[in-house]
This record gives structure tokens, C-alpha cells and sequence, in this order.
């Protein structure tokens, strides 16, 4: 039996609603595309679409077959449910991150926080290291120049210690 | 005109004198006779002094005064020259001295003049260097006072910032240098620290 749609996991390479809409869209074109195929005279096919890593490791980790229409239809709902109730994410970075960075950033964000959390990935490179967090109405400023100004007086202090030697 | 001519000139001219007299001294006793004699006397008086003085006597005369006129005007003129001469060369010499000396009383007042100027100057002078000495000590003073402030000033905004400029350049210099897969760590544990904080307000949002 197939799992419902709150249910579904997310796989770790979809990680945000661009990624999320392309899924669907591939979903989408296949379902037209099978449609289409019921219609046709055998031996007329056309080129079948193709799918995307992303959505065949969506299939996979779901135990979900895309050619059969319930369970194509679940995954495309499950997918409009993600557009709509996904909690999104928005974190940014100092440098570009890599995929196995990010991978393990949205596998805690979906172990820690919310198994459905949608991740926007920012860059900003006055924060030097560390990370800034959005939420939908919190700022959480997790960087190293945040980091400094907060121990702003230990420096001080540490400062005034070395002038007054 | 030589002695010579002029003693017989004066004795020719003293014996018709002496004659006229010896004539008039015989007719005098018989006044009729005296009376003719007198008329002929006259009368020969008269022709003897038209006989003496004829015109060539007389213009000799005339000649003889004129050339004596002549000398006494030539020497006169010669004397009048002399004087004019000395007057002359006396107002010279006068003119001179009066020339000089107010010559003299000028340049001694214009050389006072120019002494009280100078003096006058130089006090100017004296008065401005001094005025000058007394600027540039105070403007020393002010541009040492305010460099002291600029420098105190530079030294406690300096203090001040002094964490900034520390962190801008920590920033600055480990910025780049720092690999993100090195943060992870650094980063889970700040995300697990504000996890709750996130969760609540995701439960919010939703």
C-alpha cells in the first residue's frame, strides 16, 4: 500500500521549492505523456520524458512507481503539499557550499527541525565563516563576525590587559 | 692837446683881454670922444672877436671839446665797465654763497627728513617683527594644542574601535582561509543550540 502524502520522505537532493516545482513538473509531463500513450496506435510511440535524479530518488526511497497513475498521483500530491506546507528555510553561507556540505545541513534541518523543511541556500561573504539563519519570522545570525561582536569586550579587556603590561 | 697849444690859446686870449681894457681906459676921460671910442671899440672888439674867434677856431673848438667829451665818456664807460666788472663778479660770489648756504639748510633738512623717516621706519619695523614673533609663537601654540587634540583625539577613537579594527582585519585575513566543510561542525552546533527556536517559530509560521 502506498504511504500517504505527509508520509512521503523527502531525499536529500531535493532540497528546495525550485526543486520541488521541477519534480513536479517532470511528474507532470510524464503523467501527460502516459495519457497520451493510452490514446496512440501501437508501435507510434514517442520519446518517453525523462526524469530527473531528483525525482527517481523521490520514487525510490518511497517505493513509489511513477508508471502506475495512483501512485503517480500520490506523489504529485504529495509534491503540491510540499509547495504548499513545506516549511522553508533560508540559510546563508560565506562561500558557495558543496552538495555533500549542503546534503548534511538539510539532513539535519529534516532530522532536527521538520522531515519536510525546504532549505534556500544565500551567499554572503561579509559573515567570513559560520552561517545566518532566516526563518519565516526569526533571523538567527550564526557567523563568525557575529560571533566576535559578542565577545567584543573579552577583546577589550584582553587588549587593555596587553597596553597596561 | 699838448700844453703848448693851450698856453697860447690862454695868451692870446688874454692880451685881446688887455687890449680891450687899455682902450676902454682911454676913452673913458672924454665922454663924447669916450662915447665914440667906446662905439669904435666896440665895434672893433667885435670885428677883432669875429677876427679871433672865426669859425675855423671855433671848430676847432668844437673838435677839441668833442674829443675831450669823447675821453671822459670812454674813460667813464672804462670805469663803469671796471664796476660792473666787480659788481658783477661780487654778485657772483654773493649769489654763490646764498645758493650754497640755502643749498646747505635744504639738504640739512632733507637729511633730517630722511633720518626721521628711517627712524620712523625702523620703529614700524621693530613694532611688526615683534607683532610677527608675537603671531607666530601664538599660532605655534594653537597648531601644537590642536595637533595634541588631533592626536588625542586620533588615539581615542582608536581605543575605541580598536575591537572593530581587530575584528575587520581577523575578518579580513581568515576570512577566505577558512574551508566550509571545516565549519560544519561549528555550524550543527549553533544550529542544535537555536533548534528550538527555529521549531517554535516554524510551528508559528505554519
Amino acid at each position: 500500500m502506498a504511504p500517504e502524502a505527509s508520509q512521503i520522505q523527502l531525499p536529500i537532493n531535493l532540497i528546495d521549492t525550485t526543486d520541488i516545482n521541477r519534480a513536479k513538473r517532470e511528474v507532470e509531463a510524464l503523467a501527460e505523456f502516459l495519457d497520451q500513450a493510452s490514446i496512440r496506435e501501437p508501435g507510434k510511440q514517442p520519446a518517453m520524458p525523462r526524469t530527473s535524479k531528483t525525482l527517481e530518488e523521490l520514487a525510490r526511497i518511497n517505493k513509489l512507481n511513477l508508471l502506475i497513475a495512483d501512485q503517480r498521483q500520490q506523489v504529485l500530491s504529495f509534491l503540491e503539499y510540499l509547495q504548499q506546507k513545506a516549511p522553508n528555510i533560508h540559510i546563508s553561507f560565506a562561500t558557495d557550499p558543496s552538495a555533500a556540505f549542503l546534503g548534511k545541513i538539510v539532513q539535519w534541518f529534516r532530522a532536527e527541525v521538520h522531515p519536510h523543511t525546504l532549505v534556500h541556500v544565500g551567499l554572503q561573504p561579509s559573515i567570513a565563516a559560520g552561517c545566518i539563519v532566516r526563518t519565516p519570522n526569526k533571523y538567527f545570525d550564526l557567523s563568525l563576525r557575529q560571533h566576535f561582536n559578542q565577545n567584543r569586550q573579552s577583546l577589550l579587556d584582553s587588549l587593555e590587559g596587553l597596553k597596561s603590561e | 692837446m699838448q700844453w703848448w697849444e693851450l698856453a697860447l690859446i690862454l695868451g692870446t686870449i688874454f692880451a685881446a683881454t688887455a687890449a680891450f681894457i687899455w682902450v676902454a681906459i682911454s676913452h673913458s676921460h672924454n665922454p663924447a670922444k669916450q662915447k665914440n671910442n667906446a662905439q669904435a671899440l666896440t665895434g672893433a672888439a667885435e670885428k677883432d672877436v669875429e677876427h679871433i674867434f672865426n669859425e675855423e677856431f671855433r671848430e676847432e673848438l668844437r673838435n677839441r671839446g668833442r674829443l675831450h667829451f669823447e675821453k671822459i665818456i670812454g674813460e667813464n664807460a672804462m670805469f663803469l665797465q671796471q664796476d660792473l666788472r666787480l659788481t658783477t663778479s661780487q654778485l657772483n660770489d654773493y649769489m654763490k654763497q646764498e645758493i650754497t648756504h640755502t643749498l646747505q639748510e635744504e639738504f640739512a633738512k632733507y637729511e633730517e627728513s630722511i633720518s626721521d623717516a628711517k627712524q620712523l621706519a625702523q620703529q614700524a619695523i621693530e613694532k611688526t617683527t615683534t607683532a610677527l614673533d608675537q603671531q607666530r609663537q601664538l599660532m605655534s601654540h594653537q597648531l601644537d594644542q590642536q595637533l595634541q587634540d588631533q592626536k588625542a583625539q586620533m588615539l581615542a577613537r582608536f581605543e575605541a574601535n580598536m575591537a572593530d579594527i581587530v575584528n575587520h582585519y581577523v575578518l579580513a585575513a581568515i576570512g577566505n582561509q577558512i574551508d566550509l566543510s571545516d565549519q560544519l561542525e561549528y555550524i550543527l552546533g549553533d544550529l542544535e543550540t537555536n533548534k528550538q527556536a527555529m521549531i517554535e517559530d516554524l510551528r508559528r509560521g505554519a
